[in-house]
């Protein structure tokens, strides 16, 4: 302190040297313990460890392109990108033209992740996609309250989802561990920024064929 | 003069420290949009980003901690100091390159729309928490700190 006389012991300094970097290095270990994938996290119907975790769609075709995509339920951009290729996208699925991945990221916070484990829990109700439209189409400004999990199984009505698994699934956040799985493997593929989509693992181009829906299916077709 | 250069030094370790500790608590909330921050500079093997990118807010809270306590200053301004060299090269490299990310500095990250970059601000900021880290190593004492001597204006170790 101000009148401390030269030659003092420094115990109190060395002491909080020693809490403060002790007590950020257990946090930090921590948190790569809690990062680490878990394989034996539950996992959603139709989901393969082997395609990142993803909820697939026509995974046996063969001779199709892959087409995959990492969205974040909350964020606006992905919102714009459903509305421009969203029925697209749905018409390869029906029309068998393509596999196609869904990686439901949660870069955006807390109402992400209830997001994407209730588009999970929709999974399993055979419903992934008319859910994944509802969400979008109610989509409110970020960590804004707007989906608590009692709101997301209102929206899962929306969607035609109406058993009591679902809503156990959801308020129990039941694929809590899968989501944070999903982060990873979208870590490991180097994703960074939403939507990105891959076509057979190439990236497509960010400036001209994300919001051209000409020239995005130009680039799924071309594969 | 000499007698302004612990009010200097205090006001140095609050403002690197401050900024630092902000830093680090922003990017703790996301540590998913951290490590994708580390990655859109497109410099490092990706695990290593990842890497890097968990363990980031850590030091940064750390260090800044330690700085505004004033415990352990110098060491304390050399770490900072030199993270903020780390930040310029990243940033100008990617400004170079024609990268359109964002530098994640304060949360966030990631890839922006071309011309929704920010990068000579963020590396004339950086640049002055660096002159001002340099200046903490440099005359580590100051007022209301709890290193040892560290108000009398002499040089100090560690």
């Amino acid at each position: 302190m101000a009148n401390q006389k030269p030659g003092k012991d420094n115990f109190t300094r060395n002491l909080v040297v020693v809490v403060v970097v002790g007590v950020l290095l257990i946090m930090v270990g921590g948190t790569f313990l809690s990062k680490s994938s878990k394989p034996s996290a539950a996992i959603p119907a139709s989901v393969s460890s082997s395609n990142g975790y993803g909820i697939v769609f026509n995974g046996d075709l063969k001779n199709v392109p892959v087409v995959d995509i990492y969205e974040d339920f909350q964020c606006p951009i992905c919102q714009q990108f459903e509305k421009m290729n969203g029925d697209y996208l749905e018409s390869l699925i029906t029309d068998k033209k393509a596999k196609v991945v869904y990686h439901t990221l949660s870069f955006l916070g807390q109402e992400s992740i209830n997001a994407a484990n209730a588009a999970a829990c929709s999974a399993d109700e055979g419903k992934f996609l008319s859910y994944h439209k509802t969400l979008y189409a109610n989509q409110q400004p970020e960590n804004s309250g707007a989906w608590s999990n009692d709101v997301l199984v209102v929206l899962g009505q929306a969607a035609g989802i109406t058993s009591k698994s679902f809503t156990s699934c959801v308020n129990k956040m039941s694929y809590t561990g899968w989501v944070s799985n999903v982060a990873a493997a979208g870590a490991k593929a180097n994703v960074n920024s939403t939507p990105t989509v891959f076509v057979n693992g190439k990236e497509l181009d960010r400036k001209t064929e994300y919001f051209n829906p000409d020239k995005f299916k130009a680039a799924i077709e071309r594969g | 003069m000499k007698k302004y250069f612990p009010w200097a030094g205090l006001l140095g370790r609050l403002i690197l420290g401050g900024v630092l500790l902000a830093a680090g608590l922003l990017k703790y909330q996301h540590l998913d949009k951290s490590q994708m921050a580390v990655r859109a500079y497109e410099l490092l093997p990706i695990s290593v980003a990842n890497f890097f990118g968990i363990s980031l807010p850590f030091l940064e809270i750390a260090v800044g901690v330690l700085l505004v306590l004033g415990a352990a200053t110098r060491i304390a301004a050399a770490v900072g100091g030199s993270l903020m060299l780390i930040f310029i090269v990243g940033i100008s490299q990617a400004w170079a390159r024609g990268l359109s990310i964002d530098c994640g500095c304060f949360g966030g990250g990631g890839q922006v729309a071309p011309g929704a970059t920010n990068y000579l601000p963020e590396i004339l900021r950086d640049s002055a928490l660096a002159l001002i880290a340099i200046y903490l190593f440099r005359y580590p004492q100051s007022k209301l700190g709890l290193d040892r001597n560290t108000s009398n204006g002499e040089q100090i170790n560690g």
